[in-house]
């Protein structure tokens, strides 16, 4: 840092101008980092229920795997998802979407989840493990008040149906993916 | 680098078994992996560079905090425990061994610098069509004999000293001048006529 004795006003422009410059390359390498990081955190840390890694050699998309809590509708059951992570990584939320179909208030069709902490509620702080331990808590716990699907909030009333039902069309999905 | 591996073990064996809370200022063991580890900025998780800390007692680099200040300019919070935080909120931490006592928040490298030329700094290339602005302006206004002197005093002071001859801009500069010196001359004739 031997720049900071110099004149104030070139030093900050000369950095505007090389931040400029090298922002797009640099702003990706800082989110690869800290995509590493993670990563690294997330298969030493060993959490039960959850996992993910980077699809390819791009850092930047992660498939992960969440088990569905004991004692709960989706008891033993495993769901895959996808997570993408914007270059504006973590200022921005990741896109995260469930693969495999699942059956949930919060959940729609296209594997979407409406979840506050990937919108509105993001924080730089959360990363891949909080966002999956996160998504395996809303399976236990919906937000009915607020559902993407409309069946499924009505059907949580009756909590022996729901399992029934999440459990038929699980088998269901998964015996169409495999053949 | 090969420390980094400790390092990040350490960190999620403290907060996993300390629930959910992203500070990982459990001071349990004091070995030394742990210790660093109490020293990560809380974005970009590696040990904070030009420091800062809230007054919720939050660590962050600088440049991570700005930038996340900057996604959400209207709703400014932690993003560990989102109190409320904002640039004036922050305090700068000089450690022994950091160069200067600059506070970090005078240099935000993320931030171009806001752009306000100088007028006199118009000049260079744009020097050649200096004049086309000031003389409608004096005409306009009306006060010509003003206006006249005030373009020859552009086209003397104004300009960079050696005026590149040759190129279009000088043609069309002096092309301009005369033009606008002839109208000047109209326009005065008219005047004491009328």
């Amino acid at each position: 840092m031997a720049s900071q004795n110099a004149d104030p006003a070139a030093v900050s422009s000369a950095a505007a101008l090389k931040a400029a410059e090298t922002g797009a390359t640099a702003a990706r390498g800082a989110v690869g980092k800290r995509l590493q990081q993670e990563l690294m955190a997330l298969m030493m840390s060993g959490d039960k229920g959850i996992s993910a890694f980077p699809e390819s050699d791009n850092l930047f998309k992660w498939i992960g795997t969440i088990d569905g809590a004991a004692g709960t509708a989706y008891e033993e059951l495993r769901y895959k998802l996808s997570l993408e992570f914007p270059s504006g990584y973590p200022y921005t939320a990741p896109t995260v979407r469930f693969l495999t179909p699942c059956y949930h208030p919060n959940v729609d069709t296209q594997g979407n989840i409406c979840l506050d902490i990937l919108k509105e509620k993001w924080s730089a702080l959360y990363d891949v493990r909080t966002i999956l331990l996160s998504i395996q808590s809303l399976l236990a716990e919906p937000n009915i008040e607020s559902p993407l699907n409309t069946h499924a909030a009505e059907l949580w009333k009756n909590q022996v149906a729901y399992k029934k039902y999440v459990r038929e069309t699980y088998n269901k999905q998964t015996k169409s993916q495999e053949t | 680098m090969a420390s980094k591996g400790p390092t990040a073990s350490a960190s999620t064996k403290s907060s996993s078994t300390g629930g959910t809370s992203g500070s990982s200022s459990s001071n349990g063991s004091g070995d030394n992996t742990n210790q660093d580890n109490t020293f990560e900025c809380n974005i970009c998780l590696d040990t904070a560079k030009d420091a800062v800390i809230s007054l919720c007692g939050h660590l962050f680099c600088w440049p991570c905090l700005h930038q996340w200040l900057e996604t959400r300019p209207n709703r400014q919070v932690c993003p560990v425990c989102k109190a409320g935080i904002s640039r004036d909120k922050v305090i700068p931490l000089y450690g022994r061994g950091s160069t200067g006592q600059q506070d970090p928040r005078e240099k935000t490298p993320p931030r171009p610098q806001g752009q306000r030329p100088e007028p006199e700094n118009r000049g260079g290339f744009q020097g050649f069509g200096f004049g086309d602005g000031g003389f409608q302006m004096s005409f306009g206004i009306g006060a010509f004999p003003f206006g006249i002197f005030a373009t020859a005093f552009n086209i003397n002071d104004g300009r960079p000293p050696p005026a590149v001859p040759g190129t279009p801009q000088y043609v069309d500069e002096q092309f301009l001048s005369r033009l606008f010196l002839f109208v000047a001359l109209v326009i005065m004739f008219w005047l004491l006529i009328a």
